[in-house]
């Protein structure tokens, strides 16, 4: 569809060679909200002790029902929690900030470092993500122009240049957002996120508010620009379609924890966490007659979790082991991963 | 900037009638440099003349020109109306961003001083003010207190404002990105509630130059400067409607009103130019979305 390969759009890594450290290590991470009204304290446990990493020039989806975290989840590793969300626990560590730190315990000026040009953000939502009442020239210039340096011509040269990449011509620079299409707004918060051609984008649900038409071109489009200029990309949604379309790797997500991570495929063709289960059984197939089975009951609630495992509940396999005992995410095969306790030899 | 005022002179009628209204008041203040007359000479023309072509709005009891006394005058009220505006929209404009943006204590206390301006009852304060000032009330003080009171109503607005600005993406995007609070309220906020302020700058001189008016023709303040006030409180000491001399009278309110007209069409039109979705509507290009 697109071919703009020229010299200054090599990858800047050999993706081949010896295995690297991943771009994103993730371990046992718990950021929870806590709030106090009128001195009753509440705590919600939105993401509670996750781990996982992503690896060089891969796109890695995460995928769960709404209030299973996933959104928090990203502002833990992105660093942008406001309160009442807090990080509780755990590590954070992306390969190029030094001293092989948590991003949490990165000073502002080390994290100003890494934002937009290490690491950056698609925000959940085209429509709000430019400035209405800015023209999207200014809203490179307030993001990113600090990060990719240069002024005036040789800044705008560079914008005009990677808004090619997006198939963007450079008028949009003068219009005001509203003057956009869905599709041609997200494409410039795609053009905006990638500029300094970080090492890893973050994706909040990137194409939930498009329609399935223009959906596909700019999940072509994110796969396109995430080849060309080398980065990995973390993608949550909902969106199971989305997943299976474009992710390498899929990691399914329910009450604040990770309970299956395999590569796409695998995960498709044989999901092995009964709620996995659930949920691929749950997407329609051309030709399927039979109606689907329906799991009783809600998603967990996050003040108040079950204890044990928190898909109990819920779990047509549930043992009494469940009920007292966390099952942990271990290794079913090399690259399959479950959390849970009816599942391969976790005895 | 050229462009946008010919666009808005030529599409919009609001501005047209608005701008030549203020035109002829800003004229009218213009021309106090040229004037023959000292403003604070009394006796320098015969008394009570009526219009004619020597005097065109008349002379005074006090034997001053009209035309010439108005043109200080209104210079003063308007330096004074735009002094208070900008003072209050300063204040206004940082308290509201700050407290809607930051949230927290910052919010409450901020708020709740704000909110004591608001219950305070303004006019009684100002004529204590006179009373306890009574010499050093001179008009830059009038201003200053003024604008410290009269900055509250708009940094509640603002605040509203600036407190659905603070969930939008783009202000994640730019605290993402590294902006600073104060980058992020100055580029990214402070245009998205120019409009407002636009408007109730030029609504703001409309209440500081009518208190202003009102406190001069009760003649709780320096009546000696002239400004249209105290052009009306003069003529009220000589009794001018009871003894015929109505143009003292008359050109003055006439100016005020066209002062006021003029500014409440020029913030009715700069609300809808500011907003690019109603300024291309009445341009009549079906652009965008």
């Amino acid at each position: 569809m697109t071919a703009t390969p020229a010299a200054d759009r090599e990858p800047k890594r050999a993706s081949a060679g010896a295995p690297r450290e991943p771009v994103l290590t993730v371990e046992d991470l718990k950021a929870y909200y806590r709030t106090r009204h009128f001195g009753i304290e509440r705590e919600v446990r939105a993401v509670d002790g996750v781990s996982f990493e992503v690896r060089d020039n891969e796109i890695y989806g995460l995928a769960g029902e709404s209030s299973s975290g996933k959104s928090t989840l990203l502002k833990a590793v992105a660093a942008a929690m406001r309160p009442p969300l807090q990080v509780v626990g755990g590590t954070v560590r992306m390969r190029f900030l030094a001293g092989a730190k948590s991003l949490h315990q990165a000073s502002s000026a080390e994290l100003a470092q890494l934002r937009w040009r290490r690491l950056s953000y698609i925000m959940q939502g085209s429509m709000s993500a430019l400035n209405p009442v800015r023209r999207v020239r200014r809203s490179f210039e307030d993001f990113a122009a600090r990060h990719l340096g240069g002024t005036g011509a040789a800044f705008e040269a560079k914008v005009v240049a990677h808004l090619e990449l997006v198939r963007l011509d450079k008028g949009v620079l003068d219009a005001y957002p509203h003057e956009l299409s869905g599709g041609m707004r997200q494409r410039v918060t795609i053009a905006l996120a990638t500029l300094c051609r970080p090492d890893l984008v973050i994706a909040d649900e990137p194409t939930t508010a498009l329609d399935v038409v223009v959906q596909k071109d700019v999940l072509d489009m994110i796969r396109d620009v995430q080849r060309q200029v080398g980065s990995s990309l973390l993608l949550v949604t909902h969106d199971l379609g989305v997943h299976a379309y474009l992710t390498d790797r899929l990691a399914i997500m329910y009450g604040g924890r990770l309970v299956e991570e395999a590569p796409t495929e695998t995960l498709f063709r044989s999901p092995q966490h009964p709620y996995s289960k659930h949920l691929i059984a749950s997407l329609p197939r051309i030709g399927e007659e039979a109606p689907k089975v329906t799991l009783t009951g809600g998603p967990p609630n996050l003040a108040e979790p079950p204890p044990g495992c928190r898909f109990h509940p819920r779990c047509p396999l549930v043992m009494e082991r469940c009920r007292r005992e966390t099952p942990a995410l271990t290794r079913l095969a090399p690259h399959h991963r479950v959390a849970c306790f009816a599942v391969g030899g976790q005895a | 900037m050229l462009a946008t005022l010919r666009d808005l002179m030529i599409y919009n009628p609001e501005f047209r009638i608005g701008a030549i209204l203020l035109g002829l008041v800003a004229g009218m203040a213009a021309l106090s440099l040229a004037s023959p007359y000292a403003p604070l000479d009394t006796f320098v023309v015969a008394p009570d003349l009526p219009p004619s072509f020597a005097h065109p709005f008349g002379t005074t009891s006090r034997g001053q020109d009209v035309f010439w006394q108005l043109t200080f005058a209104i210079r003063n009220t308007l330096t004074f109306g735009i002094v208070v505006a900008v003072l209050s929209r300063l204040l206004s404009l940082a308290i509201g961003l700050l407290a809607g943006y930051k949230g927290g204590w910052v919010d409450r206390v901020l708020m709740a001083i704000n909110d004591t301006f608001i219950a305070i009852p303004l006019f009684p304060i100002l004529v204590l003010f006179y009373f306890v000032l009574r010499d050093a009330m001179s008009w830059a003080a009038l201003a200053i207190i003024m604008a410290l009171l009269g900055w509250a109503y708009d940094a509640r607005l603002i605040r509203a404002l600036a407190l659905s600005l603070k969930t939008r993406e783009f202000t994640y995007t730019g605290v993402f990105s590294g902006m600073t609070t104060r980058e992020l309220l100055v580029r990214e906020h402070l245009p998205y509630v120019m409009p407002i302020v636009f408007a109730t700058t030029m609504n703001n001189m409309n209440w500081s130059i009518g208190l202003e008016v009102t406190l001069s023709v009760l003649g709780f303040t320096d009546i000696n400067s002239p400004t249209v006030g105290s052009m009306i409180y003069w003529a009220n000491q000589h009794t001018a409607l009871v003894a015929g001399v109505w143009w003292w009278i008359a050109f003055p309110v006439i100016l005020l009103v066209a002062l006021f007209i003029g500014l409440f069409l020029l913030a009715v039109s700069m609300n809808e130019h500011i907003d690019p979705r109603s300024r291309l509507r009445r341009m009549g290009a079906e652009g965008g979305a």
